[in-house]
């Protein structure tokens, strides 16, 4: 008996391993592979502009950063888009969330709406604002603000504007994830809690801040975590409305690392710098994890 | 009495207006995809104006045609999602259900791949299919979307087959033909859902995809993604037909995203849901 339930066990670790194997082995491939070459990439001199100076740099590319002001200023912009647009989704979600509760009806045609934005390519949506939203004149932000009788803007022109308007597509983009998230969140609560506290006749903020709140934070954290790995990824619809610019006042990390890499022809540096990015994104997703195993 | 019902219409309205700001633009590019490029350059901007489809007929047959585009996509979005669906069902459910040795060590690897930057993956890539050459084709474009999507269908199926009653297992404690036959006619049969919204959100990304493709198309292969910059040069914006062509390029996701509405929000938040639990 002992020695069939051996066989047994050992038949499942083998029909597992038979399966898992075969994905493993794809991810290992088309992931950790280019990751190694990614890193072996960051210590070479690979300019497809230059290619007679390919060789061995050592840390070059890395101390070329510490004297890049175009590295520090991409590394600030990142840290600027990635927490403004989080906070903002967040805020945003959570308010439109609690707000859309106290309404009895009217909940499909509301996911309906926040789905549209969420199954967009972010190379369409960037594309839309520039055009049809942004564009000076023409754009609905632009007819809104003249209609309002501030005036019309070169939204993605100016420099300052061009990174809020940056921050707000993204914001616009994926606040209806957080609002989805969020809202199936306070959905599932159970009633008998709330009820409770009405009877207390605890305020409505009180009841937010003490009850609905601690309740809810698992799945607030769940959406940082993701809109953090969103936005810290971002890349297309940046790419199409403004390019990085002007001149490279929405260029963050990414696309940064893009330019050097794709435009630039200069593949070694460009390796650094998404070196730089990876540990960026590790480090936070960390740290996150820990903040939510902790509780 | 009535003082509350008030206060619910103008909540309801307020929810209203704030969710329109998230159609309105959608709604605006759809309008504009109808309008001669005249009419979009109209100020005050038209609501009202006499609707043409030569947008759509030059988007799809004239010279800036898309069609090429959007079989590039189909093919290199369908391979991608039919090799990952291949691959990461069976490990999901040997990670779900089965004592898969080191368990928890492959279940934070394939978490940790999701988690690598885009642009981090593409220049190793762009560097290795160039010494091969193999830039501007589907094999190499269907391995890097491979990056993305398999981590992450590989994760949601997880959450379906954990969701089979376990007496279920019971039929797959046979001998090991046995297990495979178990796993595809009783367990598989169980998840069916699970494997239709993985791939619609599979598919749906993969097409989505801009960063990848922008690299390494080519003449050859060239996703609706890319192909939408077509209508954007320094001289000349048609954002009659830049519009048409979105409509067009976003009317699969729109489709797919509307038809996987209730589980969209199991599908966007597995990943975090799952990692740095217990597992």
């Amino acid at each position: 008996m002992p020695a069939s339930v051996r066989t047994l066990a050992q038949q499942e670790r083998r029909f597992a391993l038979a399966l898992f194997l075969p994905a493993l082995l794809l991810l290992i491939l088309t992931t950790t592979t280019p990751l190694v070459y990614l890193a072996w990439t960051s210590v070479q001199r690979v300019d497809l502009s230059m290619p007679w100076i390919s060789g061995f740099a050592g840390s070059d590319n890395y101390a070329k950063m510490a004297s890049d002001p175009r590295f520090w200023s991409s590394l600030t912009l990142t840290i600027i888009y990635t927490a403004s647009t989080v906070v903002l989704q967040v805020a945003i979600g959570l308010a439109l969330a609690l707000l859309v509760m106290r309404i009895p009806r009217g909940h499909a045609a509301l996911r309906v709406a926040a789905i549209l934005p969420i199954v967009l390519a972010p190379v369409v949506v960037g594309l839309f604002w520039r055009t049809l939203v942004l564009s000076p004149d023409v754009g609905l932000v632009d007819v809104a603000t003249r209609a309002l009788g501030l005036g019309s803007h070169n939204w993605l022109g100016d420099p300052q504007l061009a990174l809020i308007s940056v921050i707000a597509m993204h914001t616009w983009q994926w606040t209806p994830f957080a609002f989805l998230v969020i809202l199936a969140s306070i959905a599932s609560l159970p009633p008998d809690v709330f009820e409770a506290a009405r009877i207390d006749r605890a305020g409505a903020w009180k009841r937010f801040i003490y009850i609905t709140l601690p309740l809810i934070r698992p799945a607030i954290i769940i959406v940082i975590i993701l809109r953090l790995m969103t936005a810290l990824s971002a890349f297309a619809a940046i790419f199409a409305a403004t390019g990085g610019g002007p001149g490279t006042a929405t260029e963050i990390l990414n696309l940064y690392a893009y330019r050097t890499s794709f435009t630039e022809l200069n593949l070694g540096y460009g390796a650094a710098l998404a070196m730089v990015l990876l540990a960026l994104t590790l480090t936070i997703s960390f740290m996150l994890f820990r903040l939510r195993r902790a509780r | 009495m009535s003082s509350r019902r008030w206060r619910t219409t103008g909540l309801t309205l307020i929810a209203a207006v704030l969710l329109s700001i998230w159609v309105v633009p959608v709604l605006w590019a759809l309008l504009t995809s109808f309008k001669t490029e005249r009419d979009v350059l109209a100020y005050p901007p038209l609501v009202f104006f006499e609707p043409t489809l030569a947008n759509y007929r030059e988007v799809l047959f004239g010279a800036s045609s898309i069609l090429p585009n959007l079989v590039s996509s189909v093919i290199v979005a369908g391979s991608a999602t039919v090799l990952t669906m291949l691959f990461a069902v069976p490990a999901a459910y040997a990670l779900a259900r089965l004592a898969l040795p080191a368990k928890r060590a492959g279940g934070f690897y394939v978490l940790a791949t999701q988690m690598l930057p885009p642009v981090g993956l593409i220049i190793p890539y762009y560097l290795i299919l160039q010494k091969v050459g193999a830039l501007d084709t589907y094999g190499g474009m269907t391995a890097i979307y491979l990056t993305f999507s398999l981590p992450f269908a590989m994760w949601l199926m997880v959450s379906y087959f954990e969701d089979v009653p376990p007496e279920m297992e019971e039929a797959a404690l046979l001998d090991r033909a046995g297990r495979l036959r178990a796993l595809w006619h009783v367990i598989l049969p169980q998840v069916r859902g699970g494997i239709a919204v993985t791939t619609i959100f599979v598919f749906l990304n993969a097409w989505n995809e801009f960063l990848f493709a922008v690299v390494l198309a080519g003449n050859r292969v060239r996703p609706v993604t890319v192909a939408m910059f077509n209508f954007i040069s320094v001289e000349q914006t048609q954002w009659a037909r830049l519009a048409a062509g979105a409509m067009l390029a976003m009317a699969p996701v729109i489709v797919l995203g509307l038809l996987a509405q209730r589980h969209i929000v199991k599908g966007l938040t597995v990943g975090a849901v799952k990692g740095g639990g217990r597992r």
